[in-house]
């Protein structure tokens, strides 16, 4: 084994929250480490820098990692009634290198969902504590939008304005007005202007299949180059395999696979796992030891449980018009947050968003609706250019039996376990779904749709994987602490989306990178604290 | 992508059982690209092509989907990807078999209504997923060539190179929103709780 000289602060895992607190921490004057198993993305390989670049969105970019299997990746199982289909990247910049760049701040009564409507658990911290963390990150993200919506707190101006709305926008608007719902230009993780050396947006529209433009604020572009400038030293193809733990019980750092399969150790005097929501579990789990028998920092036997989703749908409204639904940024029209807080008079607790979006593209869309043969093109022609589309994202309850496993039956490159992921919505979600798709309905057709088609509760799209490694005050009912330190492991923290007690109803990224960088904060404020490891 | 589910039909990619969708995943076979039958002898690359053109046929100023390469692109994939030849090799002489045994001939020989037919009679039985697999393929390699992305620009007005060059939009106006502006604050209001510092 390869032993390797200390750092301050270990961080494993280079995505939305790794890269954020490798920066923060670095800014600081902290010597970090950043192990990371996946690789840059070679952006010459991004789907839209080629014309069929909806077929490599199936394959080389293909949002599920069975099907993708870059080396990095490994073997993900979806089991229960409402199957996740998971999307997650291993790559620097992690998932966000292939999201829609939706970027919501949580409202103040998410964190706070047990003392407001009885279920689920509070967070230990509130929005207070974290919009200044929010604030911080608008700014590293160079965040799109407009100040002065009702439906959250006052904040700042935006960094960036609001991405052109296009024709889907301006019907939805219609929408909306006819309703008397409110409405608002949609926050997103896009620089519609040009901002810190990076170009405005071009509107090439598709942000999930990878921005060649490098407008799409995802981390390997945000928050890596200022990292790398301060002198971390981001390790790409290291898998690691286990956290190691010294006698004394505090963390020592981390056992890795290099890219040519040497195991080496990384020694740092504080650990942060930034995984991900199927990531941390697994790393975690796979960490037992004699004085760990169930997993690292599992005491509560919380690892991998409370796995969170969200409860999400499309609908898509047909119109006679043409809609130009083929440019602007996907997700980058108007939203509402008409019915996010809870509302006695509906039999369900907490709420939803709806984002509007543009048309489907033309293989997505003839994979979804066209029938094979004579009537092939008349059902593709109907809709081609006539659709817009809304996504809708609303609040999974936290269940102990949602969870990730280890599965020992399929092994990644290296022989280490893939995961199973086990999900069932329960019957809150349940209605609110239901409830939630008959808004999107209600909305397309106010806006003047003639018809309204969409995509149910399930199998469950798996962009956001949140709960797995959940932060509160107790350590019987959670991982780790309000500052993200495990309880169990004084030197090791759990920051990212695994740590988000519940998941609120919007989009996390915002959320999981303040998180980190708030993190970062308390874990640079306890420097007295950092023993040598050299 | 997460994109491309068929509607009601969804199925989640599972890593533990044998799925073309899961093989073909690092098999990366560049759309329209110029290309012979690699894996196909000429007779079941001839039924290949036919089947094709049956799933998509041409209309207007958009080709069949054999006239612009899908079955070299089917052909091309089960190169790259051996495990699922088999599948393929199954699929088309299944076919040719029912074109046999309805008609007398060939595929190829069969007019449009009776291939049809032929190809609905076999997805209804196939229980190896080659219709299926066949069945994407084609629509990739349709919906991802250039010819028939300029075909649909002139028919329909969609651009299919737009996600590869942009466009000009008009920025967003913000009296749109005089309404919304004048209404009340619309989230609650949560007091903070008293928290003890570590």
């Amino acid at each position: 084994m390869n032993g390797e000289g200390g750092a301050d602060v270990l961080v494993i895992g280079s995505g939305a929250a790794g890269a954020a607190l490798s920066k923060r921490l670095s800014d600081r004057g902290a010597r970090v480490v950043c192990l990371e198993q996946g690789d840059w993305i070679d952006r010459d390989r991004l789907p839209k820098s080629h014309v069929d670049w909806e077929v490599r969105g199936r394959r080389f970019w293909a949002a599920n990692p069975n099907v993708r299997r870059w080396p990095a990746d490994y073997p993900v199982g979806s089991q229960g009634q409402d199957p996740v289909d998971v999307y997650m990247y291993n790559a620097v910049g992690g998932s966000q290198v292939g999201f829609a760049g939706n970027y919501w701040r949580m409202a103040p009564s998410d964190f706070r969902v047990r003392s407001l409507d009885g279920v689920a658990v509070d967070w230990p911290l509130d929005y207070d504590e974290l919009a200044p963390y929010y604030a911080i990150n608008d700014l590293e993200v160079g965040v799109a939008g407009l100040a002065g919506d009702p439906c959250g707190p006052p904040r700042d101006p935006f960094p960036n304005p609001p991405a052109p709305i296009g024709r889907p926008g301006e019907l939805l608007i219609d929408g909306y007005e006819k309703l008397g719902w409110y409405w608002w230009p949609t926050e997103q993780a896009i620089t519609t202007d040009a901002y810190r050396g990076r170009p405005a947006c071009t509107n090439r529209g598709w942000c999930t299949f990878g921005c060649p433009q490098g407008s799409l604020s995802t981390a390997d572009l945000t928050y890596w180059p200022g990292a790398l400038e301060n002198g971390v030293d981001l390790r790409t193809n290291a898998r690691v395999r286990e956290i190691v733990i010294g006698q004394d019980g505090r963390a020592l750092g981390a056992r890795y696979y290099d890219r040519d399969g040497v195991i080496r150790e990384a020694r740092a005097a504080v650990t942060v796992v930034a995984c991900g929501g199927l990531g941390t579990p697994r790393l975690l789990l796979l960490s037992s030891s004699p004085a760990h028998p169930d997993g690292l920092a599992n005491s509560s036997g919380l690892v991998g449980k409370n796995l969170m989703v969200h409860v999400q749908s499309f609908a898509s409204g047909l119109f006679d018009e043409p809609v130009d639904g083929w440019n602007g940024t996907w997700g980058g029209t108007v939203s509402t947050r008409q019915f996010y807080e809870t509302d006695p008079a509906r039999d369900y607790v907490r709420g939803f968003i709806m984002s509007g979006c543009r048309g489907w593209s033309p293989l997505n869309l003839a994979l979804q609706i066209a029938p094979w043969g004579s009537g092939h093109h008349k059902a593709f022609d109907e809709r081609i250019n006539h659709e817009v589309s809304v996504y809708m994202c609303g609040e999974d309850l936290p269940e102990a039996s949602n969870r990730v496993e280890l599965d020992w039956s399929q092994l990644d490159e290296f022989g280490m376990p893939g995961v199973l992921t086990h999900h069932e919505l329960n019957e809150n979600s349940r209605r609110l779904g239901r409830d939630m798709i008959a808004h999107a309905h209600q909305v397309l057709e106010a806006a003047g749709a003639q018809s309204v088609r969409d995509f149910g509760l399930a199998p469950i799209w798996g962009w956001h994987l949140l709960g797995t490694a959940r932060m509160g005050d107790d350590p019987q009912t959670s991982v780790a602490d309000r500052f993200n330190r495990a309880h169990d492991v004084p030197n090791l923290y759990i920051a990212d989306g695994s740590s988000m007690p519940t998941s609120a109803g919007v989009n996390p990224s915002a959320t999981i990178q303040a998180l980190a960088l708030r993190c970062a904060d308390h874990i640079w404020e306890r420097r007295h604290d950092w023993r040598s490891v050299e | 992508m997460a994109y491309d589910r068929k509607q009601g039909e969804h199925h989640v990619t599972q890593s533990s059982r044998p799925d073309y969708r899961v093989a073909v995943g690092r098999a990366e076979v560049a759309v329209g690209a110029p290309r012979i039958f690699a894996v196909l002898e000429p007779a079941r690359a001839a039924t290949l092509k036919a089947w094709t053109s049956t799933l998509i046929p041409a209309q207007g100023k958009r080709p069949d989907a054999g006239s612009v390469g899908a079955a070299e692109y089917i052909d091309a994939t089960v190169l790259a990807v051996p495990s699922i030849r088999a599948q393929l090799l199954h699929g088309i002489d299944e076919v040719e078999r029912l074109a046999r045994a309805t008609t007398g001939g060939g595929f190829v020989d069969c007019a449009a209504e009776a291939r049809e037919n032929i190809l609905r009679q076999f997805q209804a039985a196939d229980e190896s997923d080659a219709f299926d697999m066949v069945s994407d393929f084609t629509y990739e390699a349709y919906y991802g060539h250039r010819e028939v992305l300029a075909a649909i620009e002139v028919e329909n007005g969609w651009p299919g190179t737009a996600p590869m060059s942009g466009s000009v939009m008009t920025p967003f106006d913000p009296g749109r929103l005089a309404r919304v502006r004048s209404r009340p604050p619309h989230f609650l209001v949560v007091p903070a709780a008293k928290r003890v510092e570590p």
